[in-house]
Order: structure tokens, then C-alpha cells, then sequence
């Protein structure tokens, strides 16, 4: 015999308590569906990576390239002035690996020293210029000025210019990675 | 025809709510302004159309982002469809924040309808993060660099700024990752957003009714005893079953969409959608500007600068936009009519002003260079000669005169000084400190005029 339901006192408590029990569920499987969503998505941000995250490495829109690469020989740079270069570097960007030309300048120190700096603003990375007579670096965004050893000089950037590692080889100057 | 549109309503019985949908009453005031909402709705319809038939040529990775761009503008329509897109953009920010003030300038914000203003202040955000999104799957220069510049931005926020940076760009860096997210957040995450804000923003109208214009004399005075929100459950009751049916106030809306789409197409066929250079991190020279709509927030961090920056223009920003969206919260003042309202409307036309003074001055602005030092009257051809050398040379980079230039040398003349022309000559060509480059390439003559300048600068030295 079939039973209509009646909405009497017991049918309603058995509303309530199925009603409760989907909601359960309902947010069981919506965990269920979001956790590894968000996590995936939000990845970026949390995991754990090494080397450790460098802030100056972010705010420069560089490509990170691996090894050490010859800029020239020491005696072609002049001592004091900003030169720039464009080594030719293995750069990895995402699941890319690819050959590019990547922009450096090279200050050769007294004697058989040198630096080598990656020419983007530390305030929001936008590409500078070297001005040959002042010998300044200026930034077309928000009057950022550098000096030829890459410290503020004007405006906003709170950080000197990033320098790439640098050593020099029987009279060639090679860059490796990014400085902090 | 008739006869298979009759089979399927009895089926689906869809007449007699498209009847009630249409013929339902709305305020007889309903006029031009208030056909910007469904100029939203319209452009809103346009770009996700647009963005579809994109979708099909269009390829979100570094390889080939560029190129398949540039393939669609070869294709038969291709450019139009991608010109519509970007204009449609632009109009899409525009109107969706006129419509944003009409409301607000008509309180139409308040009861009932706070939720529907938080709904639509978060579509507009929303519309937003789609343009900044959409911005850089082109993958040219303007693209690239307005991306570096929006998300560094969003870096430099404090504590949280680096984790945003990278939730941003799916990692550290600026590449194949960002443009991957950027491309699945533009046409996935947002649009899902976009549709279900938009059904809910809708769904409320439909059941609010449409605001109408505010009286300056309430039609219901609060009676004796009775609360000013009683008062306009009575008037709001009144009014939502007297004004002209719902169609007669499409008609303005439809045109108003007819014109729009007019603009816009006329503006892909004509100007088409600019595409720049290939995206290149190494370039020199490249001068990055956003587009108009954040050319405001641009311009705002020549205002911000220092060690507080950061912290200042996100306490702003975040204060602005919580302000935005909170504004039936905040708003406790009951009258509806602007006149009465002197405060809230003061402020949005403050609002207003500072949004267009900062994107005039944003979009006029030379690219930032050296400062210039002006030349005064009566200075002879030798020191004028001079001066244009200062500022060229770059000397105001570290030298301030008048007021004018960089801090990292002194502030020329230094008043205790001992100048006179041979010196000055030998401070400039070989400098005492390894802070100022030597300047010894100039000329002679250049040297002479720069000297002649700086000595004219301390009246009272040997020429
Ligand atoms: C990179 C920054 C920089 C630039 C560019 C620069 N200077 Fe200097 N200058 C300095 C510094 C730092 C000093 C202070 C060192 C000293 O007193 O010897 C200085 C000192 C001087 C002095 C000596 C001031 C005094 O009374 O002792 C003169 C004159 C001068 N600069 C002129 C110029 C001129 C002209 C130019 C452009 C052709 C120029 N400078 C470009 C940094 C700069």
C-alpha cells in the first residue's frame, strides 16, 4: 500500500535531517572538487622552491639563463663606461628552452674587473637607457635615474641595479646568474 | 512558422513569462540615462562573442602568440573581428562606469538595492581584470611591458606582494607560464565570474523593478509615528505597479546599442586594432604606457614615491576600492534626491575630476627623462649655449639648479664655492670625486659656453 507523505510532525523532522544531510554532502563534494583546483591553481605562490625566491630576480622581466657566458674580451671595454651587450644565452622560460641574444651592460673596473648589470628598472621593471654623456641610466616610466655603478641616483627605484655574477677568464669577461 | 513557434511554447510555456516580462511596469522616468545598463549588457555580449571567434586562431603561447595574431589580421574579417574586440574593450570600461555613476548619482544604491550595487561594483572589477588580462595575450611590446609594469605593481604590496606576483604570473617570471594563466584566466575563470554576477545583477533588477529617479518631495511622507523605511515601502510598493510597460523603454535601449555597435565597428574597419612589435624583454628605448583606462593608475605612482610608496598606494587603493564597493554601507544619508545629497555627490564629481586630470596628465606626458633646467632672462648666447649643454649632457641628472634636477651631486652653485672659469673647467673634465663621470669629450667650445653658464649661476665670480 502506497503512503502519501503526510506532513505531520515526523515527516518534517525527516525533512529537516535529509535537507542536513545533503548540505553535508553538497559541501563534502565541493571541497571535494575545489580543494585540488585551488591548490593547483594558487600553486605559484606557496610551494616550496630552491634556489629560494629572489624579490630583485621578480621586479627584472629577464629571462633566467644557465651557466656562465662570455661577454668579450676585457681589453675591448674601456674603464668606467657602461657598454652593452647582447650574449647570446640558453634561457628557460616555463617548458621552453631557447637560444636569445639578452640585453647586458658591462663596466669594466680598474685593472682586470668588471661588472655587468641587467638594464631594468628595480622600481617596476621597465627597460633603461644609458645616456652616453651623463653616463646615467635613465627609466621612461617614472624618472628613475642610475649611475654608472648602478646606484639610484633620482626618482623612484628602491634598489640599485641588479647585477649579473661576473668573473674574468684569461682576459674574458663571463656572466653567470643574476645577483640578489 | 507560426505554427512551430505555437508547438514549441506548448512545450516549453515560455509566452506567458516573455509576457509578463515585457509588458511589467517601470517607472515612467526611465529614460537615456538609464539605457547604459543594457549598453553594459550589449557590450558585454559583444566581447564574449568576439572573444570566441578569437579563440579559434588564437594560440597563448610565446612561439606563437604574436604570430597568431598577426595571422588573424591576414584572414578575411580577421582584423575586424580583433578591432571590435579592443574597441569594444575600451567602450565596455567606459560605459560600465558611467552606468556605475548614473546609479550612484540617482541613490538608486540604496534600499532595497544595496546588494545589487556590491553585485555591480564587483562586475566592474571584474570587467577590469579582464582588460588587464586580455592585455597581454597579444604578446607585443605595449602587451609585454604593460604587463612587467601591472604585475610588479601588484608585487610591491606589502607582505602579500610577492605571493601575488607570483599567483599572477604563475611563477617568478614574466613568460610562457603568465601568458598560459593570463589566457585561462581571461576566458575561463572571468567569464564564469562574469556570467554568474551578471544573471544575479539581472535577476534583482527584474525583481526590484527599476529605481525610478528620485523625487525631491518624496511621493510618501513618513507618517506620524512611522519610520523613513516605512515610508518607502509605500512609495516603492506604489511604484512598482504604475509607469509604462517594460517595452517601450527597450526602444531606447535598442537604439542606443545600434549606435554603439555603429562606434565600434566603425572603429575596426577604420582604425583596426594596433598591434606593436614582437614582445621583447631586451628592448632599449621602448617607452611602456598602459591603455587609457590605467593610465590613471600609472600616473599615480609619479605622486607616490619613496620609502612609503608601496605601503601608501595600496592603503589607497585598497581603501578606494572597499569604499566603492561598501557605498550603500557607508551612505546612511536616507534622501535620495542629488540635492540633498551634497556630500556624495561632491565626492563623485571629486572622483570624477581626479580620474580625468590624472589620465590627461598620464596621456601627455613625455616619457620620462632627464630634468630640464630652465633658461631665465638675461642670459647672454654663451650661457644660454650652456645651458642647452647642461640639460643635454645630462648634468641635471645629479646637479639641481634652481630647484631643478637630481640630488646626487651637490646643487649647483654651492654657496661656499670658490669658483672661477679654470677651475670649473678642471671640476668638470677631471673631477675630484669618482661620483661625476668625467666630461672629457666635450669641445673646447662647449667647454666654454658650460663654464660661462655655471659661473653666470654665482653672480659676483671671476669671469
Ligand atoms: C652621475 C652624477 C653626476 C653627473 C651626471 C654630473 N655630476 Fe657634477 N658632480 C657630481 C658629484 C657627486 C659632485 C661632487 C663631487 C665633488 O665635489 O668633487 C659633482 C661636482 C661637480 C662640480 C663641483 C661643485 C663644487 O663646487 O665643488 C661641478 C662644477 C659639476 N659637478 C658640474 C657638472 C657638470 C657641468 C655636469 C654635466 C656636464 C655634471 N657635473 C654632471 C655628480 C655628477
Amino acid at each position: 500500500m502506497d503512503h502519501e507523505p503526510q506532513p505531520g510532525p515526523r515527516n518534517r523532522s525527516r525533512r529537516t535531517f535529509v535537507l542536513r544531510v545533503l548540505g553535508v554532502i553538497a559541501a563534502q563534494l565541493g571541497l571535494g572538487i575545489s580543494a585540488p583546483v585551488v591548490g593547483f591553481g594558487s600553486a605559484p605562490s606557496w610551494r616550496a622552491r630552491t634556489p629560494p625566491r629572489l624579490l630583485s630576480e621578480s621586479v627584472v622581466p629577464t629571462l633566467r639563463a644557465q651557466g656562465w657566458t662570455s661577454v668579450g674580451r676585457i681589453e675591448d671595454f674601456e674603464v668606467g663606461v657602461p657598454k652593452r651587450v647582447a650574449p647570446v644565452r640558453r634561457v628557460v622560460d616555463g617548458w621552453v628552452t631557447r637560444e636569445e641574444p639578452i640585453a647586458v651592460y658591462v663596466v669594466r673596473r680598474s685593472g682586470s674587473k668588471a661588472v655587468a648589470f641587467d638594464p631594468h628598472c628595480t622600481h617596476l621593471g621597465c627597460p633603461l637607457q644609458f645616456v652616453e654623456g651623463a653616463r646615467v641610466f635613465l627609466c621612461p616610466c617614472h624618472g628613475g635615474v642610475f649611475d654608472s655603478k648602478g646606484s639610484v641616483v633620482a626618482g623612484p627605484p628602491p634598489r640599485p641595479m641588479v647585477r649579473y655574477e661576473t668573473k674574468v677568464e684569461q682576459g674574458e669577461i663571463l656572466i653567470g646568474a643574476l645577483e640578489e | 512558422m507560426r505554427a512551430i513557434g505555437r508547438w514549441i511554447d506548448e512545450r516549453l510555456q515560455l509566452s506567458a513569462l516573455v509576457t509578463a516580462f515585457l509588458d511589467r511596469p517601470v517607472p515612467r522616468q526611465v529614460g537615456w540615462f538609464h539605457t547604459l545598463g543594457s549598453a553594459t549588457l550589449f557590450l558585454i555580449v559583444l566581447q564574449v562573442v568576439t572573444g570566441i571567434a578569437l579563440s579559434l586562431a588564437y594560440v597563448p603561447s610565446p612561439d606563437h602568440a604574436y604570430e597568431s595574431i598577426a595571422f588573424i589580421d591576414t584572414m578575411p574579417l580577421g582584423a575586424v573581428v580583433r578591432g571590435v574586440h579592443q574597441w569594444g574593450a575600451s567602450l565596455l570600461v567606459l560605459v560600465v562606469g558611467l552606468h556605475a555613476l548614473r546609479v550612484f548619482a540617482w541613490a538608486a544604491y540604496k534600499y532595497p538595492r544595496e546588494l545589487n550595487w556590491v553585485i555591480g561594483a564587483f562586475l566592474f572589477l571584474v570587467v577590469l581584470a579582464f582588460a588587464f588580462t586580455g592585455y597581454l595575450l597579444p604578446w607585443d611590446q605595449k602587451a609585454y611591458w604593460a604587463t612587467v609594469v601591472g604585475t610588479n605593481i601588484a608585487g610591491q604590496a606589502p607582505l602579500i606582494g610577492g605571493a601575488v606576483l607570483e599567483l599572477l604570473r604563475g611563477g617568478q617570471q614574466l613568460g610562457a607560464v603568465t601568458l598560459a594563466r593570463f589566457y585561462g584566466i581571461h576566458v575561463w575563470v572571468l567569464p564564469a565570474a562574469l556570467i554568474v554576477l551578471v544573471a544575479v545583477h539581472l535577476f534583482a533588477v527584474v525583481r526590484q523593478g527599476i529605481a525610478a529617479p528620485p523625487r525631491l518631495v518624496p511621493l510618501a511622507q513618513p507618517m506620524l509615528g512611522e519610520s523613513r523605511r516605512a515610508a518607502y515601502e509605500r512609495e516603492y510598493a506604489a511604484e512598482k505597479h504604475v509607469g509604462k510597460p517594460f517595452y517601450e523603454a527597450l526602444l531606447p535601449d535598442a537604439i542606443v546599442a545600434l549606435i554603439l555597435l555603429a562606434i565600434v565597428l566603425a572603429a575596426a574597419v577604420i582604425i583596426g586594432a594596433p598591434l606593436e612589435e614582437r614582445a621583447d624583454p631586451n628592448a632599449v628605448g621602448y617607452v611602456p604606457r598602459p591603455d587609457w583606462y590605467f593610465l590613471d593608475l600609472f600616473q599615480l605612482l609619479w605622486y607616490f614615491t619613496g620609502e612609503l610608496e608601496s605601503l601608501l598606494i595600496f592603503g589607497f587603493l585598497t581603501v578606494a576600492a572597499l569604499v566603492f564597493v561598501l557605498v550603500p554601507f557607508l551612505d546612511r544619508n536616507p534622501a535620495r534626491h542629488p540635492r540633498n545629497r551634497p556630500f556624495a555627490l561632491n565626492l563623485m564629481g571629486a572622483t570624477v575630476v581626479a580620474v580625468l586630470g590624472l589620465t590627461y596628465v598620464g596621456a601627455t606626458a613625455a616619457p620620462s627623462g632627464l630634468p630640464v633646467v630652465p633658461a631665465v632672462a638675461g642670459m647672454s648666447a654663451d650661457e644660454l649655449a650652456g645651458l642647452e649643454l647642461f640639460n643635454a649632457q645630462g648634468c641635471t641628472a645629479c646637479h639641481s639648479v634652481r630647484g631643478v634636477g637630481g640630488s646626487a651631486g651637490p646643487a649647483l652653485p654651492e654657496p661656499d664655492a670658490k669658483w672661477e672659469a679654470e677651475r670649473v673647467r678642471r671640476l668638470i673634465v677631471s673631477p675630484e670625486d669618482e661620483e661625476m663621470p668625467a666630461f672629457d669629450q666635450l669641445s673646447p667650445e662647449e667647454l666654454d659656453r658650460l663654464v660661462a653658464f655655471l659661473l653666470s649661476l654665482k653672480p659676483g665670480s671671476a669671469p
